[in-house]
């Protein structure tokens, strides 16, 4: 923004700014100055200070386990919801066939259906069709509920590009394929990074149709923090959490550095 | 370079029920610069994408060389085409962006190189290879696209309004240049632009389309000075257009009553008997102080006030009234040393005019 704000409203502004940043990011900080809590409850003010629930979930097999399904699972959903949503964005821009508007809506419809009746619906499914490897229902749930996100960060940015790059890519001999690879994907780079950032994140911390989705030999880390918050509501659980808030806020950092996420959510 | 012939046969392209493109056929000369000229809607840039196989016609072909090319994907029809918002990539700098046809067609890196510097050298923007589109004026944009549609030795160049976005006076210069570079290189050019100016500064022929036909097919004089419909008449350039019944048959002629005060002779015999239609170009009509000619009713001549005065620098346009209400529009060059406008608003005058520039428009 060029012109600067200044005076009263300036004021109102910057206070509700900062009402909102804390509103948003209180909790986190909560979280975190509970972690290094030195006590066997979670307690705040935090008592002392001590890095050893860390060490512990850190030597903690099944979280360590759950870490380690939690981010293959959201990888595998990023690359699946990313390989469904970019070409569908890309029809929904520029096609031009009957029905379009409607498909659209069915296609973004899994953003505003409750994701709970989603799950359940998905394991009736995926039952029904004999599917019993929890780790390809997990997969095929978390692409069903992240490919949103995908088309409509890509959607966005589609919009943008100039249908004239393509056509001149065409007349100077790339085929449609090339045209896509060479002009138009480097225009959506942010949309799609930020679609896959979104994708990666609402897989990683998805409950909702995880629990439906999810048996006792794989349960993502969404799982294992609720068992362990049911179970002994230790500081663990806010160290946990802290390392998930961490991965993300270094996840979103990298993006940002690499394609310009803000650009791409400003759009 | 060498140049191509390129045919339009029965070309037509309909969406659902409205139909863009209807049954044009056009052929072009090797070398030839041809301007397809309309209104917007008309047809014209549907007409340019189909040559350029970027739409699919409904019906009829394109043919280059005699060769049928409409099943021809467009990446392997060998076209250059520069667009109205140039269409750089924006990611690429200007030497990537000419070199981006070469690549696909595989190219060498050295052979690339070389014809890139030389297509820049062409379109003298040797200095600013490394830039980006975006640090370049929209003049040296437009020409970094020429050299890129340049650069593949295209088998034509396509223009789709393409000095559209530039301010007047560097929209003049580029219409000169880019005309001089298609001739030098024979390049067949085929050009959409819905601006008259530039289709009559740059084309051998002009395509005036209306409603997706076309309209009127000639040089620029030809259809400047000889409209076949009132349609051209009122596009290209202004007209004062008259209406009447025929009086009499004169020799090779006509007399045309079109008000009790005014009738004109015409050269050319009337293709109906029924009310003729005649233009007269602005520029063609004589403006007098009245009771400077006999007051005798003559043809080609009327008595009249004026109603508003323009002046326009090396031009005055006049516009006047006759006594039954007609507007006739005179366009008048000034001299050098006048004093603003020769005629004042609301002073009566005689127009009259020449035999010759009564001009009869076939289609009404």
């Amino acid at each position: 923004m060029d012109e600067r704000f200044s005076g009263f409203g300036a004021f109102i502004l910057y206070t509700i700014t900062a009402g909102m940043m804390l509103f948003i990011l209180a909790p986190l900080l909560l979280v975190m100055a509970a972690s290094v809590s030195d006590s066997y409850f979670v307690t705040f003010p935090p008592q002392g200070f001590t890095l050893k629930w860390y060490a512990k979930v850190l030597q903690d097999r099944d979280f360590l386990e759950a870490m380690r399904l939690s981010i293959l699972l959201a990888l595998g959903t990023t690359a699946g919801s990313l390989l469904l949503g970019v070409p569908a964005a890309f029809a929904l821009v520029r096609g031009r066939f009957f029905g379009l508007a409607a498909i659209k809506g069915f296609l973004l419809s899994p953003l505003i259906f409750p994701a709970l009746v989603t799950g359940l619906a998905l394991l009736q499914v995926l039952t029904k069709l004999g599917s019993q490897d929890a780790r390809l229902n997990l997969l095929i749930g978390h692409v069903v509920v992240t490919s949103p996100y995908v088309i409509r960060t890509v959607v966005t940015s589609l919009q943008l590009v100039d249908e004239n790059l393509e056509d001149a890519a065409r007349t100077l001999g790339a085929n449609r394929l090339r045209t896509f690879w060479r002009v138009t994907l480097p225009q959506i780079a942010s949309g799609v990074a930020a679609g896959g950032l979104f994708a990666f994140m609402v897989s990683f911390d998805n409950y909702p149709v995880t629990m439906w989705l999810a048996n006792s030999e794989y349960s993502p880390v969404p799982l294992i923090l609720m068992r362990q918050l049911v179970n002994v509501f230790d500081p663990s659980v806010p160290a946990m959490s802290t390392i998930i808030i961490l991965m993300a806020m270094v996840g979103v950092l990298l993006l940002e550095k690499l394609v310009g996420l803000r650009r791409a959510l400003a759009a | 370079m060498k140049s191509s012939e390129v045919r339009l046969d029965r070309l037509s392209k309909e969406y659902g029920r409205m139909v863009a493109v209807d049954e044009v056929s056009l052929a072009i000369e090797p070398g030839h610069m041809v301007a397809l000229l309309g209104p917007s809607g008309c047809g014209k840039t549907t007409c340019l994408r189909m040559i350029a196989g970027l739409i699919r016609p409904t019906s009829g072909d394109v043919f280059v060389n005699d060769k049928r090319m409409t099943d021809v994907p467009v990446h392997r029809r060998n076209v250059g085409m520069l667009f109205q918002n140039y269409a750089l990539f924006p990611h690429l700098t200007v030497e990537e962006n000419i070199a981006f046809g070469l690549e696909m067609r595989g190219i060498s890196k050295a052979d690339a190189a070389r014809k890139v510097s030389e297509a820049l050298n062409l379109v003298q923007l040797s200095k600013f290879g490394k830039r980006y589109p975006a640090q370049l004026s929209g003049g040296q944009q437009q020409r970094v696209a020429l050299g890129r549609a340049l650069v593949i030795e295209p088998a034509m160049l396509l223009l789709d309004e393409p000095l559209g976005a530039l301010d007047k006076g560097l929209r003049e210069s580029m219409q000169v240049e880019l005309r001089a570079l298609q001739r030098r290189l024979g390049l067949t050019t085929v050009m959409v632009t819905h601006d008259q100016d530039e289709a009559l500064t740059m084309a051998d022929k002009i395509v005036v389309m209306r409603d997706g036909k076309l309209e009127q097919v000639g040089s620029a004089t030809e259809i400047y000075q000889r409209p076949t419909s009132k349609f051209v008449a009122q596009f290209i350039g202004a007209s004062n257009l008259f209406e009447g019944p025929i009086e009499q048959r004169n020799g090779n002629g006509a007399v045309i009553r079109v008000s009790p005060e005014l009738s004109l002779q015409v050269d050319q015999l009337p293709p109906t008997t029924s009310d003729v239609m005649v233009s007269i170009r602005p520029e063609a009509i004589v403006v007098e102080r009245a009771g400077q000619t006999p007051a005798a009713q003559r043809a080609n001549s009327v008595t009249a006030r004026v109603d508003q005065a323009v002046y326009r620098g090396f031009v005055s346009h006049y516009y006047l009234k006759t006594p039954s209400g007609g507007q006739i529009i005179v366009f008048e060059q000034n001299q050098s040393q006048q004093a603003g406008l020769r005629y004042a608003v609301g002073e009566e005058v005689v127009a009259r005019w020449e035999a010759p520039s009564n001009h009869i428009i076939a289609r009404h």
